[in-house]
């Protein structure tokens, strides 16, 4: 583990890192998902792909990473961007999973890998639907004690500027920048995943340019059990990129 | 003997002073042993002896266990009705912050309650390898040379790589590093910033050769342990520390000539005397062409460095009998009352 500070728009982030095979040429950036951290990540990947340098990062208000303010997923784009520039890291693959991916998306790197990334609406389900009209007739009654029944998994015990970044990437729709993207695209899904279902990746593979879609069996998380699959994925996709030039 | 152990703490090495009291609850088999288990959010429990084990503390097991608070010359469980004293001799166990920055010396103090580890001082100077750099300054005591860098400040290393980074303030390996040239210097400062704002910069040197030797001072005299050579491929990496902090088996005495281990136990004395009386510390030497250099003190090494003591029962015991009083200012308002004679009232 690492830790480096970095200033953005007036503000100290403390990103906490981990730098894996430091003497590869070839970069790996891994984001993790929303609340999740570089350990969980390191765990799946850190045997495998050895001939790139793997850069664990916990982004901003997660895991040891610190934000002390509200931030939207362009910002952590670029603060992951400028941490780059200070570890001197090149965008040859980056892989996110869940928020990660979309994160991963506004980076435009060269290999682009989405992990049961989010990016894309789908309609809830009308379980969600229900539970939300529910609520706003609650509130409508003054009822918002009753809030914390109602309130998402992700979103519970989050910091202030937490639950204001929460709410600012949750519901956003980034199909123009998978239309525009360059970025060769792996897409690796779990058949089972309810967070963010297989619909979304097909979505996805519709407004890529260049893409191809890998499922495998399991939920959201499906990669822990499929960690050297994805690997092999990713290297042959890497590969690729090298016979074009 | 009745022993407290005061283990965990808000620390880095957390987990290691579990690992170390643990480990000596075997070691002091016998012995009346108390567990006291401080809390990273700096609450006591009182620990039932057979729940001592790792797993314990990962769960959040100890919540359910009776909460302790320091009294004048004990710890004390409060009942509903009444209360339990839990008096006897304190062993400090926390390995890192808290344990060894002079915190719990402070608090131990402060509360009249007699413990083995280092007193206030001897924290200060031995927690922070800036500091006992200084020391060995002053005392006359050889180290390797070295440079400080802070997080918020840049500037150039004079030192010729390979190089070894180490945060100022943490034991245990944590942190270190080996940079071998300027590339990795970077990654390597990151990773000792992410304990420490200070970082300590010396030369690595290859072929050197590193020494371990453990001792106190009771009733007067020292005594030591035997010398260790600790084992290295390149340096002990966390991983290997760490199961050296679980170690209870004996050592292999390392083959070194009379006049290094005198010259090893003489540095030892003139670093521990009118310093370090209390405590049973472990000093890390590093030994080049005959001269000897003080590389650190580890004021509550790993498991008490039981490994390296041929009867660590009662070198212990032996410790316990001899613990330093503390002299405290009598307060009789003489003062106070001559003044108020004088004017009459």
């Amino acid at each position: 583990m690492a830790l480096k500070s970095l200033q953005y728009n007036q503000h100290t982030f403390d990103i906490s890192y981990e730098i894996l095979n430091p003497e590869a040429t070839v970069d790996l950036i891994i984001l993790p998902g929303w609340g999740s951290n570089k350990e969980l990540m390191k765990n799946s990947f850190g045997a495998y792909m050895d001939t790139f340098r793997h850069i664990y990062i916990d982004l901003p208000g997660f895991g040891n990473s610190t934000s002390g303010v509200a931030l939207e997923t362009k910002d952590y784009a670029r603060i992951v961007e400028l941490f780059m520039i200070h570890i001197n890291a090149s965008k040859d693959i980056i892989l996110g999973h869940s928020f990660g991916g979309k994160v991963a998306l506004l980076l435009e790197p060269k290999v682009l890998v989405l992990v049961g990334s989010t990016g894309i609406m789908v309609p809830k389900p009308i379980k969600i639907k229900l539970k939300i009209a529910i609520y706003k007739l609650f509130k409508l009654f003054g009822l918002t004690k009753f809030r914390s029944l109602f309130v998402a998994e992700d979103a519970k015990s989050l910091s202030e500027p937490m639950y204001q970044t929460f709410k600012n990437v949750i519901d956003e729709d980034l199909s123009e920048k998978f239309s525009s993207s360059d970025a060769k695209t792996l897409l690796c899904w779990g058949d089972k995943d309810t967070a963010t279902p297989l619909s979304i990746a097909h979505k996805m593979q519709k407004l890529l340019k260049d893409s191809a879609l890998k499922i495998y069996d399991g939920d959201h998380y499906f990669f822990m059990n499929h960690a050297k699959e994805v690997s092999d994925a990713i290297k042959s996709i890497f590969l690729k990129t090298l016979e074009h030039k | 003997m009745k022993l407290t152990i005061l283990f965990g703490g808000a620390s880095f090495e957390h987990e290691i002073s579990i690992v170390s009291a643990i480990t000596l609850k075997e070691k002091l088999a016998g012995y009346e042993l108390s567990f006291i288990f401080c809390d990273q959010d700096h609450r006591f429990y009182l620990i039932d002896s057979s729940k001592m084990k790792a797993n314990t503390f990962s769960r959040g097991e100890h919540k359910g266990m009776s909460q302790v608070s320091l009294t004048n010359g004990y710890f004390e469980k409060k009942g509903m009705f009444s209360s339990t004293k839990h008096a006897g001799v304190v062993l400090n166990l926390i390995h890192g912050a808290d344990g060894e920055d002079g915190t719990i010396a402070s608090l131990l103090d402060f509360f009249d309650i007699k413990y083995i580890g280092p007193r206030i001082d001897a924290s200060v100077f031995s927690y922070d390898k800036r500091y006992t750099k200084w020391l060995c300054e002053a005392k006359k005591i050889k180290t390797i040379e070295y440079e400080v860098l802070s997080s918020n400040e840049h500037k150039n290393i004079n030192i010729k790589y390979p190089i070894i980074v180490k945060p100022a303030r943490l034991g245990s390996s944590i942190g270190v590093s080996i940079v071998k040239e300027e590339s990795e210097l970077d990654y390597a400062l990151d990773v000792a910033f992410e304990f420490d704002k200070s970082v300590i910069i010396e030369p690595f040197m290859c072929g050197i050769k590193e020494y371990n030797l453990a001792g106190f001072m009771a009733k007067g005299e020292f005594y030591f342990s035997i010398v260790e050579e600790p084992q290295k491929n390149e340096f002990l990496d966390f991983e290997k520390k760490y199961m050296d902090f679980s170690r209870s088996g004996s050592v292999e005495k390392a083959e070194l000539s009379p006049a290094i281990e005198a010259k090893l136990k003489s540095t030892f004395e003139k670093i521990y005397e009118n310093l370090f009386e209390g405590a049973l510390i472990r000093c890390d030497f590093f030994v080049l062409n005959s001269e000897v250099y003080l590389n650190e003190v580890n004021p509550i090494p790993g498991s008490m460095a039981n490994y390296l003591f041929d009867d660590f029962k009662s070198s212990l015991e032996l410790l316990a009998s001899s613990l330093p009083t503390q002299r405290r200012a009598k307060t009789n308002y003489d003062y106070i009352h001559s003044i108020s004679k004088a004017k009459g009232k």
